[in-house]
């Protein structure tokens, strides 16, 4: 008794001290890792750097009466797309303003040519419940591309809480929004406003800032009764506008009336040809998506990634006709893994409609 | 008595994690700020990076910008890490600049690429630690270094470990030197693609996958030739291949020092490759690396998955899979191994055909046939174990006699004695 006493407590203690270091080493080595506390530092600003843009959006006058309404100020155009990119669900509301007397020219295939001093509006927004669209709505960021000496660039401006004013701010912002959406479940996402970079990983074509959207073919489009282009060459601002049977026209993806090719390609056009283009930031990949790709393997089909990298996932081709499953591209568009997913930017959620459409179609590919 | 026993433990306990960890890292954010610093830069401009360690969550990028320096306070002060990034693929992303030079700093953990620069003329990369800090893994970001679509680009006294695919890897490029680097624990250390007139020089190369890569690929926006690959230490790239299925150099076999694919017009000497278990230099067509990376079940068709692939880069009409004019001398080749790795197809077949003696120096035998001669040359390398695969005729003539590939019987206007 007395013997086993002292050797049943040294065991308990040998056993105790072991597993109470295991756990302090464990604890103590991981601690540090585990909680990365990131504290805000400022760099030592140049002085006098001017800013590419005027500081507020109500500067430019674009609009009139209350900001927040967006209603048209003159030679400022309202405009739809036929499909639009998806940005993380956001809606969008998208003008032109054009200076006194300029007017564009039509381009059958390209974006539309616009005159010097042209600017193009598109503000992103919230409606507080999808369902109701037109009321309580927060407008987050208004983005301006201003066609100046002949180059065009790219502004963003945030919104104030009150929404009463923008500002530029060159570096961007990350914004937690919540709705109600379209199928009344509650949503939300940490919107991220983009930085004048980011604006350009989509909108550089060579080394040169374009518009992405304003293309005849998206802008054919029957908007309150009348088709969009010939309302604006009946206001002399879109000169040459041939015959509208031979305008060419992107399909709505969202058109279920629509052919599945036409809505795929579309979506695909919209979502990925801005950089997977022959002259876009993409061009490395040899992957080209706009609608007008006839050939199978710039399309994708039985295409080896060629910097994937674990974008890849593990398949072996951006599209595998009839498997959706084993193609990289439908892969790539259900990730919101930065490192694995596409679209690269503006992107936090999945767009789930657009993805079953890519899913359908490649299913339905021989 | 237990007094002694749990101070001696706690003691060594400590002690343990003292050795680990010498300082909690503070880490600091500078990001707005130097975001809105790389917006703005006026042409000609040096930003400096100060002492520490900062933490970003987005890619901090650089557009359009000339004669810009960004520099650290050195490799082991300036950290800089995107281990919480949610936005963009990229640590750091240049385009479209002119004179670029990035010098002395730390990138780490990027979701994608820890630096990528394209479209860019004239970039310096000069004592970037570029890195994944936990160590090869397959979730670690395809490439450490990674200028695309450039010309003039110098990297040098580098650093590039953790890498899902190629550590230092310069695609369609022109005019390019890749000097006194070290790349290791990469799936491939050193990675020339479709680039043109390229030095690859004073690098060490070891515990990758494959240690250095010359690959000329289908489908891109131009091809590659002309590489000099020389005084490279290409050692012990043994590592297991953890790059993601579906990209080439999943196909690498562990084991596989240098590796030149479907370019042309190449010398390689004076390096020395040592220990690299199962082939020490490829000379390779990407019709075997085709047949290779299709012996997986996703081929489209399924039946005939190599015909489909070969018809498919067969479609690139600018594009030729076959290595010519290949000039290897003087290089030192030494393999302690017995075996070449296993656990991939051209492991099997060389521990097969080359039974206890993998090959110095392999080639697959796969020529063009529109080529009266290849032009593998092979000079002085000491004593060697040469293969060569016939894989175009599957493997029927395999042959271990190099003397049909010697330069001097094949080049006899090539004096390569010094």
């Amino acid at each position: 008794m007395f013997e086993e006493e002292p050797l049943f407590g040294f065991k308990a203690v040998r056993c105790t001290a072991l597993h109470g270091i295991l756990f302090l080493i464990a604890a103590a080595c991981t601690q540090q890792k585990e909680t990365t506390v990131v504290v805000e530092e400022n760099l030592p600003v140049p002085p006098a750097q001017s800013l590419p843009g005027k500081a507020t959006l109500s500067a430019y006058g674009f609009f009139t009466g209350e900001l927040k309404n967006l209603q048209p100020a003159e030679r400022v155009f309202a405009y739809e797309l036929n499909s639009p990119l998806f940005s993380d669900y956001a809606f969008k509301k998208r003008f032109i303003y054009l200076p006194p007397g300029a007017s564009v020219n039509y381009h059958p295939t390209d974006v539309l040519e616009f005159p010097e001093g042209t600017v193009i509006i598109k503000n992103f927004y919230y409606p507080a419940d999808f369902r109701n669209p037109g009321t309580n709505l927060r407008i987050l960021e208004t983005r301006l591309l201003i066609l100046e000496n002949g180059s065009w660039k790219a502004l963003p401006y945030i919104w104030n809480e009150e929404q009463t004013e923008a500002y530029l701010d060159v570096s961007g912002k990350n914004i937690e929004v919540q709705w109600i959406h379209f199928d009344g479940s509650a949503r939300k996402v940490n919107y991220s406003i983009p930085n004048m970079n980011q604006c350009k990983g989509c909108h550089l074509r060579g080394d040169r800032v374009f518009p992405i959207g304003p293309l005849a073919r998206q802008l054919n489009k029957t908007v309150n009764g009348q088709n969009q282009l010939a309302r604006l060459a009946s206001l002399g601002v879109l000169k040459s506008l041939p015959p509208l049977p031979e305008v060419p026209r992107l399909a709505d993806y969202e058109d279920t009336s629509a052919p599945l090719d036409s809505r795929a390609r579309a979506w695909l056009e919209v979502n990925c040809a801005h950089c997977h283009r022959p002259d876009g930031p993409a061009k490395n990949s040899g992957l080209h998506l706009t609608a007008d790709v006839t050939k199978p393997f710039e399309l994708g089909i039985g295409k080896p990634p060629v910097a994937a990298g674990r974008g890849s996932g593990g398949l072996h081709y951006d599209i595998v006709p009839g498997h959706p499953e084993k193609s990289i591209l439908y892969y790539r568009i259900t990730s919101t893994d930065p490192g694995i997913m596409m679209p690269e930017l503006g992107k936090k959620l999945v767009h789930e409609e657009g993805v079953q459409l890519i899913r359908d179609w490649i299913a339905s590919l021989k | 008595m237990k007094i002694i026993i749990i101070v001696i433990l706690s003691g060594l306990c400590l002690f343990s994690c003292r050795n680990q960890s010498p300082e909690p890292v503070v880490w600091k954010s500078i990001e707005k700020d130097l975001q809105q610093r790389l917006i703005l830069a006026e042409d000609g401009e040096t930003i400096e990076l100060p002492e520490g360690h900062f933490m970003f969550t987005r890619t901090l990028s650089m557009d359009g910008k000339k004669r810009i320096t960004i520099r650290g306070k050195g490799m082991d002060k300036t950290i800089l890490s995107w281990k919480n990034q949610t936005e963009g693929a990229e640590g750091i992303h240049i385009s479209n600049g002119f004179n670029i030079k990035l010098e002395d700093f730390t990138i780490e953990d990027a979701k994608g690429d820890n630096l990528k620069v394209n479209d860019t003329r004239g970039v310096i990369m000069r004592r970037i630690r570029s890195q994944w800090s936990g160590g090869p893994k397959t979730e670690n970001g395809a490439y450490a270094l990674y200028p695309v679509l450039c010309t003039r680009v110098l990297i040098e006294e580098c650093i590039a470990m953790g890498s899902s695919d190629a550590g230092i890897y310069v695609g369609q490029s022109d005019t390019v030197i890749i000097r006194n680097n070290k790349a290791y624990w990469n799936v491939a250390g050193i990675e020339a693609e479709n680039s043109k007139f390229v030095e690859i020089y004073g690098n060490e190369a070891y515990e990758n996958t494959g240690g250095i890569l010359v690959f000329d690929l289908p489908g891109l926006t131009t091809y590659g030739h002309s590489t000099k690959v020389y005084n490279n230490i290409i050692r012990n790239n043994n590592h297991e291949n953890f790059a993601q299925k579906g990209n080439i150099v999943a196909t690498i076999p562990p084991g596989s020092g240098l590796m030149i694919l479907a370019t042309h017009d190449a010398e390689i000497f004076f390096n020395e490759i040592s220990h690299n278990k199962t082939v020490g230099l490829a000379i390779v067509s990407y019709e075997l690396v085709a047949a290779l990376s299709e012996g997986q079940e996703d081929a489209p068709g399924a039946v005939a998955g190599v015909q489909t692939v070969n018809n498919r880069f067969r479609e690139d009409t600018l594009y030729n899979p076959y290595p010519y004019r290949i000039l290897v001398h003087r290089n030192q080749f030494k393999n302690r191994h017995w075996f070449p790795s296993m656990d991939n197809d051209v492991g099997k077949l060389l521990a097969w055909k080359s039974l206890f003696n993998p090959p110095d120096i392999l080639f697959d035998g796969i020529t063009d046939p529109k080529r009266e001669d290849a032009e593998i040359c092979i000079g002085e390398n000491g004593k060697i174990t040469f293969i060569n695969l016939d894989a175009a005729n599957d493997f029927k003539n395999l042959s271990k006699d190099a003397s049909p590939f010697e330069c001097l019987k094949k080049n006899p206007y090539l004096d390569l004695k010094l």
